[in-house]
């Protein structure tokens, strides 16, 4: 039994089995011979920590990864981007590496620096150039520098340049896939893990020519085009996989998230600072300013906030910031307070926002790293947060940082498929059901004691 | 006098063995142990032992990430 895992960054159900069903006869039929559905992410629904957690079993809180970035010690400032190194627990291709399984593995999110591994690793999308060492073993890098020059870890988004940004992206990920084909056909293996991250930037830059929904919807029938040939590419992909692969090999198409239409921006540390718990000394302050640019009377600030697709919000506490002033034993109660007024923002309307807040207590058993005071969802998911300041008001039609059309969203898709097998069900599944499905159908996994279940539909497959 | 040199034995797979053996005949490698230490060491020097990302590195990354709205 081998298993191949092909990841598609923020594929969403509504995209692949809805939408573009009739452009992806590939996807289409895998889905009719084998097992599909909505795979509900982890929370955050955020591309870090989602494959981790999806590769380890793992939650966030206990892999102490919550995002993009990390706060370095509980400074106001500080970050750090995670890096393979962070990863504490074992993963899949480890646990089986001990097994005497050979693994490989292309650019799951975060691999960087390559670890060694039995097999081959090349390193995900936060690589940050071709000049590094970027595969395991090092000489690997050749033969992809070899074979695909143009071989791209991420794109850049500039704005204006829409057009360029779509062909550079159906580029990269093209280039990916055809990397892979490759390697299935040259390289001995037990276990493969791909991800390709073209989706997510295809979904956050494009979305509106395929939403009307979206406020920001455009009737540009050839962009949709480009959005849809993207799509379809793709699937061709995934068609030439299939047929490369025996009937003795399990495929999992997963993605780490889902997403949807973005309603708009929301300026967190300007609402932050009408409400008086954030205090700056700026008279003026430049559109699209960040935290790090202002003047913050830290000795007067009670709370501040990171934006993304969801917020993040420290508090300042006496003996734990280094100008802290919220008193320990009263921080439970300021949390209530602050809790009780996020979810009391309402839309720029006045309608009523459904925003979700919680401590990462009340969500993990296991709370690891540097992790937040509060974890917000504006809207449930539908506005992202922006931590710039600056703006007139603080509902955004559009992204502060970026072109910017879609969200994440908690649902993300799994298909499980073994050929000559003609399963055909709908079963929705988790994220955390990944990792114990790829021991189980490598019957290690009692043997290693992961936590969690394997997915619903697995002895379909075995 | 010369610093003592000190070795330890790892086990590789005799069929593995004999094909580094035909490999090396007739090249600048005088026995299996030494091709195995040079490949080995050539694959180590690889590897990055310091911090995951230099400082510029990171700003490459974060300038990215930037860009596509992860970060303020």
């Amino acid at each position: 039994m081998k298993v191949m895992v092909v990841g598609l960054d923020c594929a969403a159900p509504v995209i692949m089995f809805d939408k573009l069903r009739d452009y992806l006869p590939n996807i289409t039929k895998l889905t009719q011979e084998g097992i599909y559905g909505k795979l509900r992410s982890c929370d955050p629904p955020i591309t870090i920590p989602a494959w981790m957690v999806m590769a380890t079993g793992r939650s966030p809180g206990e892999l102490g990864l919550y995002g993009f970035r990390s706060r370095v010690g509980n400074s106001y400032n500080q970050i750090k981007i995670p890096t393979s190194r962070d990863i504490k627990f074992d993963t899949v291709w480890e646990i089986l590496g001990r097994r005497n399984k050979r693994s490989i593995i292309v650019a799951v999110p975060p691999t960087y620096p390559p670890k060694p591994i039995p097999g081959i690793m090349v390193s995900d999308f936060l690589t940050p150039d071709k000049e590094k060492e970027f595969t395991y073993p090092p000489g690997f890098k050749n033969e992809i520098m070899r074979d695909f020059p143009d071989y791209q870890f991420d794109v850049k988004f500039r704005k204006p340049e829409k057009e360029k940004i779509i062909t550079e992206i159906h580029q990269m990920s093209d280039t990916r896939f055809k990397l892979v084909e490759k390697i299935l056909k040259e390289k001995q293996w037990d276990f493969f893990f791909m991800v390709e991250i073209g989706i997510d930037r295809i979904h956050h830059a494009f979305w509106r020519y395929i939403d009307k929904d979206h406020h920001l919807y455009e009737d540009n029938p050839e962009m949709k085009d480009k959005f849809i040939a993207y799509f379809k590419m793709v699937d061709s992909h995934i068609g030439k996989i299939v047929d490369s692969m025996d009937d003795d090999t399990v495929l999992l198409i997963v993605s780490d998230h889902g997403a949807k239409g973005m309603s708009g921006a929301f300026a967190i540390n300007q609402w932050l600072i009408r409400e008086g718990y954030l205090v700056t000394q700026d008279e003026h302050v430049k559109q699209g300013a960040s935290l790090d640019d202002l003047k913050v009377d830290w000795s007067r600030t009670k709370a501040w906030a990171w934006g993304g697709y969801y917020a993040r919000i420290f508090l300042n506490v006496k003996g734990r910031e280094s100008e802290g002033v919220i008193d320990p034993k009263d921080v439970k109660k300021e949390l209530e307070t602050l809790k009780q007024k996020l979810k009391e923002i309402k839309g720029p309307n006045g309608e009523h926002w459904n925003t979700i807040v919680f401590e990462p207590e009340e969500k993990y058993e296991i709370v690891n790293g540097d992790r937040s005071d509060l974890f917000v969802y504006l809207d449930d998911l539908n506005w992202r947060a922006a931590g710039t300041l600056g703006y007139e008001s603080d509902y955004m039609f559009e992204n502060d940082t970026g072109p910017d059309d879609a969200v994440h969203d908690y649902d993300g898709i799994y298909i499980m498929f073994r050929k000559n097998r003609k399963i055909g069900k709908n079963i929705d599944s988790s994220i955390f059901r990944v990792a114990p499905t790829i021991l189980e159908l490598y019957n290690v996994r009692k043997k290693y004691g992961i936590k969690g279940e394997p997915m619903e539909g697995i002895d379909y497959v075995r | 006098m010369a610093e003592e040199k000190k070795y330890t034995t790892v086990s590789i797979p005799t069929p593995l063995f004999e094909k580094i053996q035909t490999k090396i005949k007739d090249t600048g490698f005088t026995s299996v142990s030494d091709y195995v230490t040079f490949v080995l060491r050539e694959i180590l020097a690889h590897s990055n032992d310091k911090e995951a990302f230099s400082e510029e590195d990171e700003k490459k990354v974060k300038d990215r990430l930037k860009s596509l709205g992860y970060l303020d």
